[in-house]
């Protein structure tokens, strides 16, 4: 089953984890399963989620509320999943 | 039945600087952010370890990377005499070689860092160049 509607939700960075590094790696990693588009916004700013560079220049430090919103196929899967994956950073 | 066993290629990358320091640490950094999968071949400095671009080091390295057994190579330079040891070696590799390497005009560290991570999901040669050549674009601030 597929989802093709825009899709949004909140995760929140553990505090003592940075979306730099090796977290940011899994992160857009894991972004780049999906087909969908995942936009990830912190700090006023919105990056593209399978983008590194975009993913690092957020600047997101731990503690940080990421919004995360996806369009397209599996969207709903991919936000669910990005979500999960950053609660879980360590 | 058949059973058919795929086993996955990644692309690796290429580094290629005036400096060891800076082609081997950028390489420890594109492991830590694109994990272990990519082959991240470093290529700097003089045998003595002095500064500057070895032609026959990075011809080795060239070949090694086009010959190995992953899906070919990403090569990106520092300056000046580095991208002229890259453009000397690949006039050294045949026509087969060449298919499997990749010379992005990039920023070194940023269009590593950003080819690694492409790398890491499977996506081939071509993808994995222009994600290189894309870091030119990204704002840092």
């Amino acid at each position: 089953m597929s989802q093709s509607s825009d899709v949004v939700t909140g995760a929140r960075l553990p505090e003592q984890v940075a979306l730099h590094a090796r977290p940011a790696g899994l992160f857009v990693r894991a972004a780049a399963t999906f087909p969908c588009d995942v936009v990830v916004a912190a700090n006023g700013k919105r990056a593209n989620a399978k983008s590194i560079l975009e993913v690092l220049g957020l600047g997101a430090t731990g503690g940080t509320e990421l919004e995360l919103s996806a369009s397209g196929d599996r969207a709903a899967e991919a936000v669910e999943r990005l979500a999960a994956l950053v609660r879980s950073l360590a | 039945m058949v059973s058919v066993v795929v086993r996955e290629q990644y692309v690796g990358l290429v580094l290629v600087s005036h400096s060891r320091e800076i082609a081997t640490g950028l390489a420890s950094l594109v492991g830590q952010i694109a994990g272990p999968q990519v082959t991240v071949r470093a290529a700097g400095g003089m045998p003595d370890g002095s500064l500057g671009t070895d032609g026959g080091e990075v011809l080795q390295v060239l070949r090694a990377a086009a010959n190995g057994d992953g899906a070919g190579a990403v090569v990106l330079m520092d300056l000046g005499s580095s991208v002229l040891a890259v453009r000397a070696a690949l006039g050294e590799l045949d026509a087969g070689e060449l298919e499997r390497i990749a010379v992005a005009d990039a920023p070194l560290v940023e269009g590593a860092v950003a080819a690694g991570v492409i790398a890491s999901t499977g996506a081939p040669l071509d993808d994995v160049a222009a994600a290189a050549r894309e870091a030119r674009d990204v704002a840092k601030l």
